[in-house]
């Protein structure tokens, strides 16, 4: 890259960097640091943080209570990411084909979900599946739920309302893939004697592998973290793991715990992310689709 | 005008003659300058000196060094090593902002964000001159390109061509002593690219300051510049007049990147007179060629010679001693209009010929495929290169032997 | 070549999803049923009771003076810090890359429970001041990567144009750079404001007893309030967040 003169020579490069990069050491970095400190230091009666050290709390998370919490959050949160990619990647694929005065007004429609209120859109289904609600009333007309059943407080509903808030986050990326996909390609696909199923999977999904990724990366991360939505349309049979890393430091106040079960929540967020950075080095290698 | 004017002095033999360290005359000059980015030598100790006035051009292909040349003369790169001078002054540390020297970007560069006649007012206002005297600046120069109708709309509706005149203007403004030009015409279609290249032209003659041109395009660099400095890997391979650089290639990298040629591998088998040696190439009869490097009994020697230098034809020329004949069997024809290009088998070589139709073609016995023919060139045609590289000749639009066999240069897209 | 009518199927089946809750909730916050099972008649009754509970208006008060704060902090932040990463290729800037894209990939909840140790440890007293400091740190990276795709796009050869033309680094900056960039920053300015005004799990985390922010009471009435209320305040967001949708894309289109 040529260096521009005068302007951000490189005898300015710390004096433009140091700013943000001191403030995410302070606030950012020196914190997740923090969070595993205190993972091996005791409690104290007062909800406070003990002193010296101890293997104490992470022992507690043998717990036959935490292993049924983390595998339902693993899998709440890996069928969101599928559910959010089968119902995004056709959208994106439409979204991007579709004649050009119609995309602004589409991107707008998801855009519109995206930027409003979190909360607000999970209030929103509570709203629809509340016991009086119409859409109880609805399916126990037709005898497709009992009368006294409850559409709410379980892990259908769970799985339902973070698909719904994670959605527009995964059909953006998609959608920002396929616009770049060259879509001659598929016709060239066609051809060449493949079907439009066969075309589409193996050659559209290829070519939008990075948005796939980055889909997949913005859905799965958050689900994972997900409190709100399993603390206002869960019960306690649908708890997650940010549910009980709130109730540890809020109800409990037993810091050093919800330290143990952080770190354990980072170590699976880090899974999927060194994956989906190892599989887009990958891509970046320039290999073909296999036919 | 000096015509002869140089690279380092270390660097090849055969250039000793001829070369010279740039004179104190020279309005702009480049002592000894070298950049290197990474491993790569962008510019390889090149001293230049261009005179005042001139319209000098830096010809070569993409990464040849000479936009990072042309930058160091605009201030926005400054050299590993080396001294720029502009008119006797040292420049080499001074921010281009204090340079009396201006630029026309490859993209022009114009402010999306101002209108026309404050793109061109821009110099002027940030040189803190009185309003009153900008705008009258400014619309002067608005007449010149005659764009008057055009002053207050924004830059992104205004035609290519229309964005090269603006750049011009809002460069011309700050009178400077020297214009430079980087690319300017390479985003611009065939067709509005000749016609600004004689704008351009007629600009230097109006405003006689030296004008530094930045060029791919060897057609741009022979019909504009008094002089051309051919680029190869951060060095100066050739520097000359337009003539002299076609006619008189130096190296086979010149020969082949300005036009196509014919290059023969021998040995010198005589010296016959002062002027002339006799050949030894395999599969041809003994070549004659002009001696102008001195060469001796036994020398190795790479013969170049440009494909519409040589006739051919169905019956034996006539001979004598200023001319090489030989014989050829056609291994491919193609009609291009103004001209005929023929590919020939002789010996080892396969012969680029260009024939002119300076008759009607149909009323000839045209010459086929197989054919077996005779080829001739006038002996002071043929050119003793000082250096050769089997690589040049895939900068040629030489087609493929077979399918798949295609060279470089075609698959760059050819070259102007 | 013929057009599955599969992916448009969907298309109209996910905008009826996004859309179905929120149509339902507006409708509601006009409905003078309590619980909005049917429809009991028109009303606005919902709308003034809001109007009247001044808790409501303290807690705006205080989210969008939050906002106004983190958006300040992070703006300038966040534009430093594409300016450097998009200027610069060095061991530093890797692990400022790192450093900018990490928060953005990282469970709020972590962001979260972080912050609320770090401050627990430094036994720094939780206010408005510990949720301004959390806001500006995660939206420092939004910030960041928005200004940065904007660099991307910009033609530094525009900055030489100004210099070659006489303009100091100064001017320069402020004649040509600012004004290109300042639709990029703005809009990662408005990404920033509303991210903080929405943000819920992070505030939750380093707000003190007795602080109190829009999202914070939100969540509060949904968890023991009234629903009419939170249908009618919901609707009024739902307009606000319509018209900075707008606003924003018009704002970009302009930066084209």
């Amino acid at each position: 890259m040529a260096e521009t003169r005068g302007l951000l020579e490189r005898r300015h490069e710390p004096w433009i960097t140091l700013p943000s990069f001191l403030w995410l050491v302070v606030l950012f970095t020196i914190p997740a640091a923090i969070v595993f400190a205190i993972a091996f230091k005791p409690s104290d009666p007062f909800g406070g943080i003990g002193a010296g050290w101890t293997l104490h709390t992470l022992r507690s998370l043998g717990d036959p209570n935490y292993p049924a919490i983390l595998w339902r959050t693993v899998w709440l949160s890996v069928a969101t990411t599928a559910l959010c990619l089968v119902l995004a990647t056709p959208t994106a694929y439409f979204m991007a084909r579709v004649a050009q005065r119609w995309r602004p007004l589409l991107v707008l429609a998801i855009i519109v979900p995206f930027w409003t209120s979190f909360l607000v859109r999970i209030f929103a289904w509570k709203v629809v599946l509340h016991p009086e609600g119409p859409l109880k009333h609805a399916l126990a007309a037709l005898h497709l739920v009992p009368q006294d059943g409850s559409l709410l407080y379980h892990s259908g509903a769970v799985l339902l309302v973070l698909v719904y808030t994670e959605l527009p986050f995964a059909i953006l990326p998609l959608f920002a893939a396929a616009e770049k996909f060259d879509f001659r390609l598929l016709e060239a696909a066609r051809d060449l004697g493949a079907g439009p199923f066969r075309s589409f999977w193996t050659v559209f999904l290829p070519g939008i592998r990075r948005g796939l990724i980055t889909a997949t990366l913005v859905t799965l991360i958050p689900a994972l973290g997900s409190y709100v939505v399993p603390d206002l349309v869960g019960g306690p049979t649908s708890e997650m793991l940010g549910n009980k890393i709130a109730q540890r430091t809020f109800s409990d106040r037993n810091l050093p715990h919800a330290s143990a079960l952080s770190a354990l929540l980072a170590l699976a967020v880090l899974v999927p992310s060194v994956l989906a950075i190892a599989m887009s080095r990958r891509g970046e290698g320039g290999r073909g689709a296999k036919p | 005008m000096p015509l002869t004017s140089a690279i380092g002095p270390q660097h090849h033999r055969s250039f000793e003659q001829g070369e010279r360290v740039p004179a104190v005359s020279d309005f702009i000059q480049f002592e000894n300058v070298s950049r290197q980015y990474g491993a790569v030598r962008a510019v390889d100790n090149v001293s230049l000196g261009i005179a005042k006035g001139e319209f000098f051009s830096l010809l070569g292909p993409s990464g040849c060094g000479k936009t990072t040349l042309l930058r160091m003369l605009a201030g926005f790169e400054r050299p590993d090593s080396g001294r720029v001078l502009l008119d006797g002054v040292d420049i080499t540390e001074l921010p281009p902002e204090r340079r009396k020297v201006n630029t026309i970007f490859q993209n022009y560069a114009l402010f999306p964000h101002l209108s026309v006649r404050q793109n061109i007012g821009f110099g002027p206002t940030v040189a803190k001159r009185p309003r009153r005297e900008v705008d009258e600046e400014v619309d002067k120069m608005l007449a010149l390109i005659q764009m008057k109708d055009h002053a207050d709309k924004r830059v992104d509706q205004i035609s290519g061509g229309q964005k090269q005149r603006v750049a011009i203007a809002r460069a011309l403004i700050n009178k400077p002593a020297v214009l430079l030009l980087d690319e300017p015409l390479a985003a611009l279609d065939l067709k509005l690219r000749q016609r600004m290249l004689i704008e351009l032209d007629m600009v230097h003659d109006q405003v006689g300051i030296t004008f530094v041109f930045v060029t791919h395009d060897q057609g741009e660099a022979m019909s504009l510049a008094d002089r051309v400095a051919v680029m190869n890997h951060g060095r100066i391979e050739q520097l000359g007049r337009p003539v002299e650089i076609y006619e008189a290639p130096q190296t086979s990298f010149v020969a082949a990147f300005i036009g196509d040629s014919n290059f023969f591998e021998g040995v010198v088998a005589e010296v016959t007179d002062v002027e002339h040696v006799l050949l030894r190439i395999d599969g041809f009869d003994d070549l004659r060629a002009f001696n102008d490097k001195g060469l001796h009994e036994g020398d190795r020697v790479f013969l170049s010679v440009r494909p519409e230098k040589i006739r051919i034809s169905r019956d034996q020329p006539l001979g004598g001693p200023d001319h090489n004949t030989t014989r050829a069997v056609v291994d491919d024809v193609i009609y291009l209009g103004t001209h005929t290009r023929f590919w020939l088998r002789a010996g080892e070589y396969r012969i680029a010929v260009e024939q002119q139709h300076n008759r009607f073609v149909l009323d000839e016995q045209p010459i086929r495929w197989k054919d077996e023919v005779w080829l001739q060139w006038h002996v002071d045609d043929g050119f003793m290169l000082e250096r050769y590289a089997e690589s040049d000749e895939a900068l040629m639009a030489i087609p493929p032997q077979r399918v798949g066999e295609s060279n470089g240069a075609l698959e760059d897209g050819g070259r102007g | 070549m013929k057009r599955s009518a599969t992916p448009f199927a969907i298309t109209v089946a996910v905008l009826a999803f996004f859309y179905l809750p929120i149509v339902v909730l507006v409708v509601n916050s006009f409905n003078a049923s309590r619980f909005g099972g049917e429809w009991s008649g028109f009303t606005l009754q919902w709308y003034r009771k809001l109007l009247e509970s001044p808790d409501i208006w303290h807690a705006l008060g205080n989210t969008l003076t939050i906002a106004v704060f983190a958006t300040i902090g992070s703006t300038v932040l966040g534009t430093t810090a594409a300016f450097a990463l998009d200027r610069y290729r060095s061991r530093l800037q890797d692990a400022h890359y790192l450093l900018v894209y990490a928060p953005l990939v990282i469970p709020e909840i972590l962001l979260g429970i972080s912050l609320l140790l770090f401050f627990v440890a430094l036994k720094v007293e939780l206010s408005y001041v510990t949720i301004v400091l959390a806001h500006v740190t995660f939206c420092v990276s939004y910030v960041a990567m928005v200004v940065l795709g904007r660099l991307q796009d910009f033609d530094w050869s525009l900055v030489e144009a100004a210099q070659d033309l006489g303009a100091s680094p100064w001017v320069t900056a402020r004649d040509v750079v600012l004004p290109l960039l300042a639709p990029g920053i703005a809009a990662g300015a408005l990404l920033a404001f509303t991210l903080s005004v929405d943000d819920f799990v992070i505030t939750f985390f380093t707000a003190g007893p007795g602080t109190t922010t829009l999202p914070l009471r939100i969540y509060s009435m949904i968890k023991h309030g009234s629903p009419p209320l939170i249908n009618a305040l919901s609707t009024l967001l739902l307009a606000l967040t319509t018209t900075t949708v707008w606003l924003s894309q018009r704002l970009l289109k302009e930066a084209r």
